[in-house]
C-alpha cells in the first residue's frame, strides 16, 4: 500500500474533523488556520453519560509531531480532569499510561485518540474518580 | 515495496527532461512522495518568484488525480491558506490520461491566470474581483516575502 505521508494524512484528518465525526462527543480542528504544517491542533470531549464527567466539556491540546503519524501525538489536557493516565500538574497525558499511545499504530489518528480517551473515561475503574470542579482548567 | 511501472517511467521523465521552470524529485524513503518547486510565470504578480508544494500519488494513481499543496505562503483567489489548491483536474477533471507533468503545467498556468470565480480563497476572490490591481500588489508582496528563492 502506499505510505501517505504526513501532511497529506493531516490534511485528511482535518477535512474529516470540519465535517464532525461520529455522533459529536469528540472533536477536533487546527489551532491556527494559517498552521501549514498542521501541527497544534485542538481537541474536545464531552463527558460520557452516567460517569462522573456526564454534560462535562473538556478541552485538549494536541500536537503531532514532524514524524507523525510514525509516531503517536502529544496530548494535554486543558481542561482539568482526575484520571490516571493525566498528569494532575500540568494536563499531560502519559503516553505509557494510555495504551492508545503506548502501543501506537500508523493506521491511528486524531480521532482515535479522543475516542479512546473518552472511553477510558467511561471505564469501570475511571468513571467514578472524584473530579475537580467543572470549568477549571490546568 | 513495489511501484507501478507507470510511475517509474513519468518520475525519470520528470528528472531528465523536466518541464520548464519546474522541479519534482522523489523522497528517497516514498517514492510516491514528491518535494516540487515551480517558478512564478513571467508577467504574473508571482514573477521571479519560486514555490514550494509537495505531491503524492496516492494508491489508486491513475485511477485517482495525485494530491499537491503548496508549501509556500501565496495570495492568490484559488489556493487557499493551507496551499490547498482548486483546480477542476485535481478533482471532478482528472483523467488517467493525465500526468504529474501536466498537472504541474496546470498549477503554473493557474499562476498566471487566476480565477476569482471559482474560489477557495474567498477573501482573497473578493479582493482580486473589487480591486484587481490592489490585490495583486499583494500577490507581489507576498512572492517577495515567501517566495524569495
Amino acid at each position: 500500500m502506499a505510505k501517505v505521508p504526513r501532511n497529506f494524512r493531516l490534511l485528511e484528518e482535518l477535512e474529516k474533523g470540519e465535517k464532525g465525526i461520529g455522533d459529536g462527543s469528540c472533536s477536533y480542528g487546527l489551532e491556527d488556520g494559517d498552521d501549514i504544517m498542521m501541527s497544534h491542533w485542538n481537541g474536545t470531549i464531552i463527558g460520557p453519560g452516567h460517569t462522573v464527567h456526564e454534560n462535562r466539556i473538556y478541552s485538549l491540546k494536541i500536537t503531532c509531531g514532524e514524524d507523525y503519524p510514525d509516531r503517536p501525538p502529544s496530548v494535554q489536557f486543558v481542561s482539568r480532569v482526575n484520571l490516571p493516565f493525566v498528569n494532575p500538574v500540568d494536563g499531560k497525558v502519559d503516553p505509557s499510561k494510555l495504551p492508545v499511545l503506548a502501543h501506537w499504530n500508523r493506521n491511528y489518528s486524531i480521532e482515535t485518540v479522543l475516542v479512546e480517551i473518552r472511553r477510558e473515561m467511561g471505564s469501570a475503574s475511571n468513571r467514578k474518580l472524584p473530579q475537580p470542579p467543572e470549568g477549571s482548567t490546568f | 515495496m513495489s511501484l507501478p511501472k507507470r510511475i517509474i517511467k513519468e518520475t525519470e521523465r520528470l528528472v531528465a527532461d523536466p518541464a520548464p521552470g519546474i522541479t519534482a524529485a522523489p523522497h528517497d524513503d516514498n517514492l510516491r512522495y514528491f518535494d516540487v518547486t515551480i517558478q512564478g510565470p513571467d508577467g504574473s504578480p508571482f514573477q521571479n518568484g519560486v514555490f514550494r508544494l509537495e505531491l503524492f500519488l496516492p494508491e489508486e494513481y491513475p485511477m485517482s488525480p495525485p494530491k499537491v499543496r503548496f508549501l509556500t505562503k501565496i495570495y492568490h483567489p484559488n489556493i487557499d491558506k493551507l496551499g490547498r489548491i482548486c483546480l477542476d483536474i485535481l478533482k471532478d477533471k482528472w483523467s488517467p490520461a493525465l500526468q504529474i507533468r501536466t498537472v504541474l503545467l496546470s498549477i503554473q498556468a493557474l499562476l498566471s491566470a487566476p480565477n476569482p470565480d471559482d474560489p477557495l480563497a474567498t477573501d482573497v476572490a473578493k479582493h482580486y474581483k473589487e480591486n484587481e490591481k490592489d490585490a495583486q500588489r499583494v500577490s507581489r508582496e507576498w512572492t517577495e516575502k515567501y517566495a524569495n528563492a
